[in-house]
């Protein structure tokens, strides 16, 4: 009980400040990467299609654990000065891992905007970039943010394979505390407990998001639903 | 006659050429748009005429052909499109209002991010439209609480709040109930009466008797008549419009 409190939630929360460290920051590079790719996905010029097109087949085709070998080991090898630190080496791959699958929702986001909406605002005399901003953007963020939250979640569960590189986050900080001990059945518990937790935030902030931008009804966010009632109304 | 600056024409098509794949769907169309005047344009479905109308606010590319407008070809890549389309407003059959935004919202937007006016004159502006067509009580109300007729006249208020000089209506009344058409048609004869210059494409077959000064009727991709109502209606010159009209009316 003692080494539980003195030795592993220590660890563990040590582990945890580098799992949040790496997780919100690679969710944050991922959605920037997600959606440059996934607008080029759709744009009208080839070479950006191209290009964010061989990036998802790359990343997509290949698994986690394998693109962060290859990037805390090889690309050091490759080019000299690109040698990270394992943190940083774990935030880059989260961040080009989940842009990818990101990048796949927003390009599926952007096209389902109706196209009679694109026609009307150039008809009124937008340009591509204000109907982008004012007209397309909008429905397609409401329309992402199940698929996108979700993805927040994998990315999160994902910095536990960073194991592979030695990241000292919550489940490096588990594995290393129980294989010195062997108190597998207290170390993978209380980790199991940490992710649920840090999970179950996650699933509380998307549902104050949906909630704040009316996801779940599509004609009547809930900010222009409140109506004052009058005396006279009843 | 109306003119602007010696110039009675609104727009000089000539030998406009259009084609999707292999399909012609515009084929040598030459007209003009007079200033001031109401254009009906008729005819059967895939005739060409919502291809005609795009064409003139460019948000179709015809391949051939110029669209002239006071003096300058609106079809060359230097032709500053966007200030035109300022200038031209469009009214589509599926309303296309923006559904994130109240009915407010919707007539301010263009007004706001296009003419770079201050909101409180832009809401103003936006108010005295919604006025016209009778929606002023709907201001904050949502598009998808409105019924058809509303939303169209929302559409069409949007379209007023740039202050268009020529107003494009591609079938504006025919996804509503019939119930709710007249409410639309209302709205747009008000218009036709304070002197707008009008092309219309409907199958309102009343409504482009009573305020059209022209109709235009394609089929296949030409204009094969451009008459005065009561010639179209009643003495056709072609086959094809006096089948068209008989089985219309
Ligand atoms: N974007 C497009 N791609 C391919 N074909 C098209 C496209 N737009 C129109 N067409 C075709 O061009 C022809 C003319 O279409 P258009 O919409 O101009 O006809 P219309 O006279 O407006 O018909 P309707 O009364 O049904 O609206 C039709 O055969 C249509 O299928
Ligand atoms: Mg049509």
């Amino acid at each position: 009980m003692s080494a539980l409190i003195h030795t592993l939630l220590p660890m563990l929360f040590t582990g945890l400040r580098l799992t949040i460290l790496i997780a919100i920051l690679g969710i944050v590079f991922a959605f920037v990467i997600g959606s440059i790719s996934g607008y080029a996905l759709q744009s009208k010029s080839r070479i950006a299609r191209a290009i964010a097109f061989i990036y998802i087949w790359l990343i997509r085709g290949t698994p986690l654990v394998v693109q962060a070998l290859y990037i805390y080991y090889v690309l050091p090898l490759i080019v000299p000065f690109l040698e990270l630190s394992s943190t940083t080496a774990g935030i880059v791959v989260i961040s080009i891992n989940s842009g990818a699958f990101i990048a796949e929702i927003i390009r599926g986001a952007l096209q389902g905007v109706d196209a009679g909406q694109k026609e009307t605002g150039a008809s009124l005399g937008m340009t591509n970039f204000q109907v982008l901003i004012h007209l397309v953007i909008p429905p397609a963020f409401r329309a992402v943010i199940p698929a996108l939250f979700n993805q927040f979640i994998i990315a999160l569960k994902d910095t536990s394979l960073l194991t592979v590189i030695v990241v000292n986050e919550m489940t490096q900080m588990a594995m290393s505390y129980s294989s010195l001990n062997f108190r597998y059945i207290e170390a993978y518990t209380a980790l199991a407990v940490f992710y649920l937790v840090l999970i179950s935030v996650l699933v509380v902030i998307q549902k104050f998001v949906e909630r704040k931008l009316g996801v779940n009804s599509p004609a009547k966010p809930k900010i222009a639903n409140l109506r004052v009632k009058l005396p006279i109304d009843n | 006659m109306n003119e602007v600056g010696g110039e009675t024409a609104f727009l000089k098509v000539n030998n406009l050429c259009k084609s999707f794949d292999s399909l012609k769907v515009l084929d040598n169309v030459s007209t003009e748009i007079r200033i001031g005047e109401v254009t009906c344009v008729l005819g059967p479905s895939g005739a060409g005429k919502s291809t005609f109308l795009r064409c003139l606010n460019r948000l179709e590319m015809p391949e051939s052909g110029e669209i002239i407008c006071f003096g300058k070809n609106t079809l060359t890549h230097g032709y500053d499109i966007r200030s035109l389309r300022e200038d031209v407003g469009m009214v589509f059959q599926q309303f296309n209002l923006f559904p994130l935004k109240t009915v407010l919202n919707n007539v301010m937007l263009a007004p706001v991010i296009v003419k770079k006016m201050k909101k409180p004159e832009a809401r103003q502006l936006a108010m005295r439209e919604l006025e016209k067509v009778g929606l002023a009580e709907k201001a904050h109300s949502l598009p998808g609480t409105l019924s058809g007729g509303q939303k169209q006249r929302v559409a069409i208020a949007r379209s007023l709040a740039m202050k268009p000089k020529l107003m494009l209506f591609d079938e504006p009344t025919s996804a509503l109930d019939p119930e709710l058409v007249s409410d639309v048609l209302d709205v747009m004869k008000q218009l036709a009466r304070d002197g707008m210059t009008m092309i219309v494409v409907t199958h309102e077959m009343g409504f482009a008797r009573e305020v059209a000064d022209r109709i235009l009727f394609m089929a296949d991709g030409k204009i094969i008549e451009d008459d005065a109502p009561d010639v179209f209606f009643d003495n056709p010159r072609t086959e094809r419009a006096r089948a068209f009209v008989e089985k219309m009316l």
